[in-house]
C-alpha cells in the first residue's frame, strides 16, 4: 500500500498533463475557422543565428502592424505576439513561431508543426540557407500553403527547386556579393585570386557570387579551399592557399568563430594581413568575430546583405522610423541588420499579397506582389522586382571596413550595385548545378550590372561609376 | 496470488490489444498531423529507444551510441539513394539494395563498437558509448564528402517499391513504421526468451558467473550491441524516409540526450517503455512548448528536464515502472507467490515482494 | 590414489601486489575423490579455487585438468571441459527465474549459447534443469525470480546449477554458509549421495559437514598447504587444532 499511495501522487500530474495535451490538440483542431488568416513566423531560436529570434519576429510583425493594423502585445518582446489586424475583412492570427537551429532537420519538423498542427496558411521564414532548401522541398508537396522566405541565402529554393508557392523578396547569398568581384578587379587591380569558403551550402553560395562576379570581368580564381564548418584549427587549410606573393588577393568566406581563427592562422603562416589583399563576404561585417585582426583590415571591402547601413535615402529613413515606432530599440537599434530587414520585407509583401487576394489565402500565391517597395532601394522608384521564379531582383550595397568615429573599425556602405538578379547574366540557371565546392567554374559571363556600380560616400549614392 | 499476477497480465494484454486496434485504424481516427507526425514519429523514435532499452534492460548496458548508430543508417541510405544533389555521394543506387546495405553497415559498425565497449561496464561503458556518439556527430560534420554541416536532403523521394511514395501518401509510412515497431517489439520479446537473450540477462546479472558457466561474456556483449545497432538502424532508415533529411545535428549531443530521456521517461526496465516514452516526449515537445513557467521561464527543454527529474526521483522505472507499481497496488504483486519477505536488497525491480 | 590425478597443481602461486594469497601449492586430486580444503579465513582457499576454475590466472606454476595443462585456458573453456563451481556469494542471476538460472548453467556446457532462436531441443534442457532443481530440493520455486528468494534458497539454486551441468569435477565454495541446521543436514545428505564418479572439491567451515563428506583433507594456512591427510589424521593433527580448529571453536 505504501507504493500505491506514492504512485497515485505521480499519476495525477501525469494524467493532467496528458489531458491538457489532448485538450489542446482538440481545441486547436476545432479552431481552424475560415474567418481568419493563419500566419506562422519561422526563424531560429537556437544555433548560430538564435540571437536573432526576437529581432526577426519584430521585423516581420512591424510590417503587420504598419500595414495591416495589428498591434504588438509587448514592444519589448516581439514573440509575445500581436493583437488585432485585419485584411480583407479577416483577422490576422499568428499561430506560432518556429524555432529552428539553422539545420534543415529541425526546420522540417518545425514547418510540419506550424503548417499541419497549427494549421498555418502562410509562413514567413525560414532563416538560413539549408532551412530554405528544406522548406522549399516541403512547399513543393504542399501547394495550398504559401511560403515567403525570411532570410535564406541558398540559391536552390528559387532556382533549382522553385515551387510556385515560394517567394523571396531578397537576394540569395550569391546576389549579396554582386559587385564585389568587379570592385576587386577595377579598384584593387586583382587579376588572380584564391578563395576560402565554409564547406556547406551557404558558404558555397556566397562564394559563388564572388567567383561569378570576379570572373565576369576577367579575373581568375587560382585556388579554392573548403574547410568544414566549425573547424577550430585552420592551419592546414591556410597552407593550401597560395602565398600572398602568388595571388593578388583572397576572397574570405569563413563565418562565425571561424572568421577570427582562420585570419589568425593566416597571419601565423604569412605575417600580417594587408587590407587590399582581402575581401570578405557578409561574415566580415561581424567585426566582433575577428577583433584582433580587424584593425589591420581597415580599408578591406565586404560583400553586402541587401541593406545599406547608415544610408541616408528617404526610403531607408522611413523604414527605420517604422521599426522605431513599433519596436523601439529592437536589435539594439540596429534596424539595418539584414535579418530584421528581410523579415520586415517578407511580411510587408505578404500583407500586400493578402490585400490583393482580399484575405482569401487560397488565392495568396497568385496574388503575391511582383514588386515590393523596400526602404533601401534607390533605383526604379524604390522597388524590388520578382523574376519568373519569384525571386527578388534587388539592389546591393558592397561595404567597406573603415575607422569609425571612436577609432575602432566599423562598416560603411562603399558601393551601389543596381538590379542584381539571381542569374548573374545567365551563369546560374535552373539546369545548372547549385553552387558547390567547384560550382560555378570561373567563366567570363557579363553581369547586367557590369560597369554600373556607383560609389557611395557618407551614405549618399554618387554618380561616380567605379572603374 | 498467481491469480493476481494473471490479473495484471490480463490487464496488460487488454491495454495492448486496445492500443493495437487504435493504431491499426489510426488514420481514420486522428488528424493527418497526428498520424503522420506525432504517431509515425512515436513509432520510429520508439524503435530507437527500444534498442537502448534492450541493451539496458537485458544487457545491463546503458548505451549513448544508439543515436549515432541510427544516424549512420540514415546517412548511409541518404548517400546511397540520392542523385543529383549537391551534398553527399549521390550514388543513386536502388533503394531496396541501399536499405539492406545501410542496415548491414550499421550492424557491422555496431559490432565493431561493441567489440571496443564490451570489456567495460557501468559508467565506463556509458563514457565509451558517449565517445562513439561524439565521434559520429563530428565525423558527419567534418567529412563533407558524405555529409558536412548541411547533411543530406530529399531522401524521402527514394523509397523502395514495397514502401511506395511516402511524400504523396504519408499514411504508407505510418503503417510501415507501425509494422516495423511491432516486429521489433516481438523480436525483442522473443530473443529475450531464446538462449542468446537469457544468457544476455545472465551476463547482465553476473558476468563472472557466466564466464565460469562456459559463456564468452565479451562476445555476448558484442553481439548484443550489434543486435542493438541493427534495431537502431531500422529506426534510422525510417527516420530519413519520414524527415527526408539527415544532418549532423540529427545525431548531435542534444539528440543523444533526448533519446536517453525518452528511454528513461518510458522506463529502462521494460521494452514497452520505449514507445510510451517516445509518445510522452513527442507530446510534450509539441504541446507544452508555449507554456511559461513562473520564475524559471518556459522552454521545452526546461519542462522536459523537470519531467525527467520528476521521473528519476519518483519512479526510477519510468512510466512502465509506475505502471508496475500501480498494478502491484491494485492487482497484486508480480511473482508474489512467496510468503517470505525478500531478503536480498539487490532485487532487480523496485518493490518486489514488499507488501 | 592409484589412478592418474584428474586435477594436478604444481607450484601454483598467486600474488595481489605484495600479498601472496597462494604460495607454491602442489595438489593432486584423484578421479572420484572427495577432497575438502580447510583453513582459517585468509588462508588462500578461495583464491586457489579461482585459479583452478580459471577466474584468476596464477602468478606462477601451472594447473593440469583431465590430464592436460589448462593454465592458459579461460574459465569458460574449463567449464565446457567438465568443471563446475559455486561461489561463496552465490552469484546468481537475480533477474531470472530459478528454472532459467539452472537452464543457463546447462546451456553453458551444451553449446548453442549464442543461438537467438528457441529450438525444440531447449525443452530437453529445461527438463534437465527441473530435474536438477529437484535434486537440490528447490523444484518448488521454479518460476520464482531468484531475486525474491531467501539466502538458503540461493544456496540450493547454486548447488542445482552446479549439479545440472553434470560436471566431472565439482568445486563448492562454502556451500553451507548461512544455512539453517535443517538445511545443513539436507546438504550433507545430498553431498553424500553424489554420483561417485564426480570429483568433489569442497571449501567448508562447517567441520561436521566437511569431515563427514571428505575422503581426504588439505589444510591451508597463509597461502600454503600445511597438512594433507584423511579426516582422522586431520582431527588428530595438533597443528591443525592450534591453527584452525581451536580458533574456529573459540570463534563460535
Amino acid at each position: 500500500m505504501r507504493f500505491t499511495l506514492r504512485s497515485w501522487k505521480l499519476v495525477l500530474p501525469l494524467a493532467t498533463l496528458v489531458a491538457v495535451a489532448i485538450a489542446a490538440s482538440v481545441s486547436l483542431a476545432s479552431s481552424g475557422g475560415s474567418g481568419e488568416i493563419r500566419i506562422a513566423i519561422m526563424t531560429d531560436c537556437k544555433g548560430a543565428f538564435g540571437f536573432g529570434y526576437e529581432p526577426d519576429i519584430g521585423g516581420a510583425q512591424a510590417a503587420l502592424a504598419q500595414y495591416a493594423g495589428a498591434k504588438p502585445k509587448n514592444p519589448k518582446k516581439p514573440s509575445a505576439g500581436i493583437t488585432g489586424g485585419k485584411i480583407g475583412g479577416k483577422s490576422i492570427r499568428i499561430v506560432g513561431y518556429g524555432c529552428g537551429n539553422d539545420t534543415a532537420d529541425l526546420a522540417i519538423k518545425e514547418t510540419k508543426r506550424l503548417m499541419e498542427q497549427k494549421k498555418a496558411d502562410v509562413m514567413i521564414g525560414p532563416l538560413s540557407g539549408d532551412e530554405g532548401v528544406a522548406v522549399a522541398n516541403y512547399a513543393k508537396t504542399h501547394p495550398s500553403k504559401t511560403f515567403i522566405i525570411g532570410t535564406a541565402g541558398s540559391q536552390d529554393p528559387t532556382l533549382q527547386i522553385a515551387p510556385k508557392n515560394v517567394f523571396r523578396y531578397h537576394g540569395d547569398g550569391a546576389q549579396w556579393n554582386a559587385g564585389i568581384g568587379e570592385i576587386a578587379y577595377k579598384k584593387l587591380g586583382w587579376r588572380k585570386a584564391a578563395i576560402i569558403m565554409d564547406d556547406y551550402s551557404f558558404g558555397w553560395t556566397s562564394a559563388a557570387g564572388m567567383i561569378a562576379d570576379f570572373c565576369s570581368v576577367g579575373g581568375q580564381i587560382t585556388k579554392r579551399v573548403f574547410p568544414p564548418l566549425n573547424t577550430t584549427d585552420y592551419a592546414s587549410y591556410i597552407r593550401q592557399l597560395p602565398r600572398p606573393n602568388q595571388v593578388d588577393g583572397y576572397f574570405w568566406v569563413v563565418g562565425g568563430t571561424g572568421t577570427g581563427s582562420s585570419l589568425k592562422a593566416f597571419e601565423q603562416a604569412y605575417g600580417p594581413v594587408k587590407a587590399d589583399q582581402f575581401i570578405g563576404n557578409l561574415f566580415f561585417a561581424f567585426l566582433g568575430n575577428f577583433k584582433e585582426v580587424a584593425p589591420r583590415l581597415v580599408g578591406a571591402y565586404v560583400g553586402g546583405f541587401g541593406t545599406g547601413p547608415g544610408l541616408k535615402t528617404p526610403g531607408a529613413k522611413s523604414y527605420e522610423s517604422i521599426m522605431k515606432k513599433w519596436y523601439p530599440g529592437l536589435n539594439g537599434g540596429n534596424y539595418a541588420d539584414g535579418f530584421v530587414y528581410n523579415y520586415y520585407n517578407a511580411a510587408w509583401a505578404t500583407v500586400r499579397g493578402l490585400q490583393a487576394a482580399k484575405g482569401n489565402v487560397a488565392k495568396l500565391a497568385a496574388s503575391m506582389p511582383r514588386t515590393n517597395r523596400s526602404g533601401y532601394e534607390i533605383t526604379d522608384k524604390g522597388t524590388v522586382k520578382l523574376d519568373a521564379n519569384r525571386q527578388a531582383i534587388q539592389d546591393q550595397y558592397p561595404l567597406q571596413i573603415v575607422k569609425g568615429a571612436d577609432g575602432n573599425p566599423s562598416l560603411t556602405v562603399a558601393g551601389f550595385v543596381p538590379n542584381v538578379s539571381q542569374a548573374f547574366g545567365g551563369l546560374f540557371k535552373k539546369s545548372s548545378p547549385p553552387p558547390g565546392r567547384n560550382q560555378p567554374s570561373c567563366k567570363r559571363v557579363k553581369t547586367p550590372w557590369q560597369g554600373k556600380i556607383k560609389a557611395v560616400r557618407n551614405g549618399v549614392v554618387t554618380n561616380q561609376v567605379i572603374k | 496470488m498467481s491469480g493476481a499476477r494473471s490479473a495484471k497480465t490480463l490487464v496488460e494484454r487488454a491495454i495492448g490489444l486496445a492500443v493495437l486496434v487504435v493504431a491499426a485504424i489510426g488514420p481514420v481516427l486522428f488528424s493527418d498531423y497526428w498520424v503522420n507526425t506525432i504517431l509515425t514519429q512515436t513509432f520510429l523514435l520508439g524503435i530507437a529507444a527500444a534498442s537502448l532499452i534492450f541493451l539496458s534492460a537485458y544487457g545491463g548496458m546503458v548505451s549513448l551510441a544508439q543515436t549515432a548508430l541510427y544516424g549512420i543508417a540514415g546517412f548511409a541510405v541518404g548517400n546511397m539513394v540520392t542523385q543529383g544533389e549537391t551534398k553527399g555521394l549521390n550514388l543513386g543506387w536502388d533503394p531496396t539494395l541501399s536499405l539492406v546495405l545501410a542496415i548491414a553497415l550499421t550492424t557491422a559498425l555496431g559490432l565493431l563498437f561493441g567489440l571496443v565497449a564490451s570489456r567495460s561496464a557501468g559508467i565506463y561503458f556509458l563514457m565509451i558509448t558517449l565517445t562513439f556518439a561524439v565521434i559520429g556527430n563530428y565525423f558527419f560534420g567534418q567529412v563533407t564528402l558524405v555529409s558536412g554541416f548541411s547533411g543530406i536532403s530529399g531522401i524521402d523521394r527514394y523509397t523502395p517499391g514495397f514502401v511506395g511514395d511516402v511524400v504523396a501518401h504519408p499514411n504508407r509510412l505510418y503503417y510501415v513504421a507501425l509494422i516495423v515497431a511491432l516486429a521489433v517489439y516481438g523480436l525483442i520479446r522473443y530473443v529475450r526468451r531464446a538462449p542468446f537473450g537469457l544468457a544476455l540477462q545472465g551476463v547482465r546479472d553476473e558476468p563472472v558467473r557466466m564466464s565460469s558457466l562456459g559463456y564468452n561474456v565479451a562476445l555476448h556483449r558484442t553481439l548484443a550491441f550489434g543486435f542493438g545497432a541493427f534495431i537502431a538502424s531500422l529506426a534510422g532508415v525510417l527516420y530519413v524516409w519520414w524527415n527526408g533529411q539527415v544532418d549532423p545535428q540529427t545525431i548531435g549531443l542534444q539528440a543523444t540526450i533526448d533519446l536517453l530521456v525518452v528511454a528513461v521517461i518510458g522506463g529502462l526496465g521494460r521494452i514497452e517503455g520505449a514507445w510510451l516514452g517516445a509518445f510522452a516526449f513527442i507530446l510534450i515537445n509539441n504541446y507544452v512548448r508555449g507554456v511559461e513557467l513562473p520564475v524559471v521561464g518556459g522552454s521545452f527543454n526546461t519542462i522536459i528536464g523537470l519531467i525527467f527529474l520528476a521521473v528519476v526521483v519518483l519512479s526510477p522505472g519510468g512510466l512502465m515502472g509506475l505502471w508496475e507499481r500501480v498494478a502491484q497496488g491494485r492487482l497484486g504483486g508480480r511473482g508474489g507467490g512467496s510468503p517470505r519477505v525478500a531478503a536480498d536488497p539487490a532485487g532487480p525491480a523496485p518493490g518486489i515482494g514488499s507488501r | 590414489m592409484s589412478a592418474e590425478p584428474i586435477l594436478r597443481l604444481r607450484g601454483v602461486g598467486r600474488r595481489f601486489g605484495g600479498l601472496h594469497a597462494v604460495r607454491a601449492v602442489d595438489l593432486d586430486v584423484a578421479p572420484g575423490e572427495r577432497r575438502a580444503i580447510l583453513g582459517p579465513n585468509g588462508a588462500g582457499k578461495t583464491t586457489l579455487f579461482n585459479v583452478i576454475a580459471g577466474d584468476l590466472p596464477p602468478s606462477s606454476g601451472h594447473v593440469e585438468l583431465f590430464g592436460g595443462d589448462v593454465t592458459l585456458l579461460p574459465a569458460r573453456r574449463r567449464a565446457t571441459l567438465g568443471l563446475a563451481r559455486t561461489y561463496q556469494q552465490s552469484r546468481l542471476f537475480l533477474g531470472l527465474s530459478v528454472e532459467d538460472n539452472i537452464y543457463l548453467a546447462i546451456r553453458g556446457v551444451s553449446g548453442g549459447r549464442l543461438r537467438p532462436v528457441i529450438l525444440p531441443g531447449d525443452r530437453e534442457l529445461r527438463r534437465r534443469a527441473r530435474q536438477a532443481a529437484g535434486r537440490a530440493a528447490i523444484d518448488g520455486k521454479l518460476p520464482e525470480l531468484v531475486g525474491s528468494l531467501s539466502h538458503g534458497e540461493h544456496r540450493q539454486v547454486a548447488l542445482a546449477m552446479a549439479l545440472a551441468t553434470e560436471p566431472t569435477v565439482l568445486m563448492l565454495d562454502e556451500p553451507a554458509s548461512g544455512l539453517s541446521r535443517g538445511e545443513r543436514q539436507l546438504l550433507t545428505e545430498l553431498l553424500l549421495a553424489l554420483d561417485p564418479a564426480i570429483t568433489l572439491l569442497l571449501i567448508e567451515h562447517d567441520m561436521d559437514i566437511a569431515l563427514a563428506v571428505a575422503e581426504r583433507v588439505t589444510m591451508m594456512h597463509d597461502g600454503r598447504v600445511i597438512v594433507e591427510g584423511t579426516p582422522a589424521e586431520i582431527r588428530a593433527n595438533e597443528l591443525v587444532h592450534e591453527l584452525y580448529l581451536g580458533s574456529r571453536y573459540t570463534d563460535e
